[in-house]
């Protein structure tokens, strides 16, 4: 399925884990350092003026350096941490790879959002970037809040409306 | 007599070759494992895996963003003579691969508390990235064989040395190991998993003997050791990317190292991601 962002909830309720899907358009990037930063700015309600507009977006559990992007770990700390609050705040899919607890399940269940995994393969995903931008928190370097705009992003649902494919 | 430009360019060649090529029998390991699977969830993973290392090996582009640390095994003929600044020559080599590649810049900046809490930030320059301390072991012959590897994050995470109480049955040791293997790949967030594990009589022996196993393993020659242990993780069924199928684990490579008269062995576990090893070398002929 071709998914082009932004996203709504009618695109959302059509997805079911195990779906596998391209994704065309403009994501944004974040890992460890960035996340919780952003869910601060949610906090105090900062987000706008930064430039950072969440709703429908998409966030990929990545760095974007020169050696290219590539998932890390969703289930670190700080990263897992963030989903429930990015979800609340308009983030309707989250990429990374890995397995996420129940309460993250849970939680993306009652924003109607979901999580997808792609495979580490950053040859093949870097080759997907049309342009990159950072849009907020440059100190952070290559795990600043990027916005990456690709093309055929190849990805699977993993977690989707209360279902886990790693319940299975 | 081997020249210094020469060990510095096809270290650095070496790096290359490592971060951005599945060697042959890596290759025939994974398409043998996209045939067997049933599942399409599993095959396109797999098949994502080959045109990752397809396209890399084309583009001379990293085969995965975290390119790694750079960990060198230097094997050295009893009748090779080692030029003097080989060992500085290899450190130069490796920033210039770093360099070329390019890795990930991700070297902490700072004092030793800095380090730790990463407080100073990271340089932005690839080649910052120091190697791990080098492991030299003997060899016969005039050659000097240089093996270089990148380590890389998420397998540290999941990695683990501990000591065994072995009961004097190999069955105890073996399936601790499996039993290490299977949880740490439920975690492991690049599966398929590539195993290897050092059995020695220290940590660092057990850990040396696990890198040298890494350096060492071949995809499509395991001993009856690593196949079972690669078969009992599969039994697991996480499968590649954790959706599920055949192969949560594609290979395992063992070193056993030799062993004290004790109840306890100390075995040492790398729990590979999906493009581990990242290895190549090359031979100085001395």
């Amino acid at each position: 399925m071709q998914i082009n962002m932004p996203v709504d909830d009618n695109v959302i309720n059509q997805l079911k884990i195990y779906d596998m899907v391209e994704i065309t358009g403009k994501i944004f990037t974040g890992r460890d350092a960035v996340l919780p930063k952003i869910v601060k700015c949610i906090e105090e309600g900062t987000c706008e003026e930064k430039g950072i507009h969440l709703t429908g977006g998409a966030v990929f559990h990545t760095a974007v350096s020169p050696a290219g992007i590539g998932p890390t770990s969703s289930n670190k700390v700080d990263i897992e941490g963030s989903i429930p609050a990015l979800s609340e705040a308009g983030i309707k899919m989250h990429i990374g790879k890995g397995s996420l607890k129940k309460e993250t399940t849970e939680a993306l269940k009652k924003y109607n959002s979901i999580f997808l995994v792609t495979p580490p393969s950053t040859a093949f995903l870097t080759a997907s970037i049309k342009s990159r931008r950072v849009v907020a928190f440059p100190e952070e370097g290559m795990e600043a809040l990027h916005e990456i705009e690709v093309e055929n992003f190849p990805a699977i649902v993993a977690i989707a409306h209360g279902e886990s494919i790693y319940d299975k | 007599m081997i020249t210094r430009k020469e060990i510095v360019d096809k270290t650095a060649e070496t790096l290359l070759k490592a971060s951005t090529v599945f060697r042959p029998d890596q290759l025939e390991a994974y398409k043998r494992a996209a045939e067997s699977e049933d599942s399409e969830h599993a095959k396109w993973v797999l098949n994502n895996i080959i045109k990752n290392a397809e396209i890399a090996e084309d583009k001379v582009f990293p085969l995965c963003d975290d390119t790694g640390i750079p960990h060198v095994l230097v094997e050295v003929g009893e009748d090779a003579v080692v030029p003097a600044g080989f060992f500085s020559a290899v450190e130069e080599g490796v920033a210039e691969g770093l360099r070329k590649l390019p890795g990930r810049p991700m070297a902490v900046k700072g004092n030793d508390y800095e380090r730790i809490s990463q407080s100073a930030g990271l340089s932005e320059d690839s080649s910052d990235l120091a190697m791990a301390p080098m492991q030299i072991r003997r060899i016969s012959g005039k050659k000097i064989r240089l093996t270089l590897m990148m380590y890389g994050g998420g397998p540290e995470i999941r990695g683990k040395t501990l000591r065994v109480f072995h009961k004097h049955s190999v069955d105890t040791v073996v399936n601790e190991m499996i039993e290490w293997a299977v949880e740490g790949a439920k975690l492991l967030g690049c599966l398929p998993c590539i195993l290897s594990f050092g059995i020695g009589r220290s940590n660092l022996e057990a850990a040396s003997l696990s890198m040298e196993a890494m350096a060492k393993g071949n995809f499509t020659v395991q001993s009856e050791m690593e196949k079972k242990i690669t078969d009992e993780v599969n039994k697991a069924g996480y499968g590649a990317l954790g959706l599920g199928g055949k192969t949560t684990a594609l290979a395992t490579f063992v070193k056993v190292g030799p062993q004290r008269a004790s109840g306890i062995r100390v075995v040492s576990m790398r729990l590979g991601c999906c493009f581990d090893p990242r290895r190549a070398e090359w031979e100085f002929e001395a």
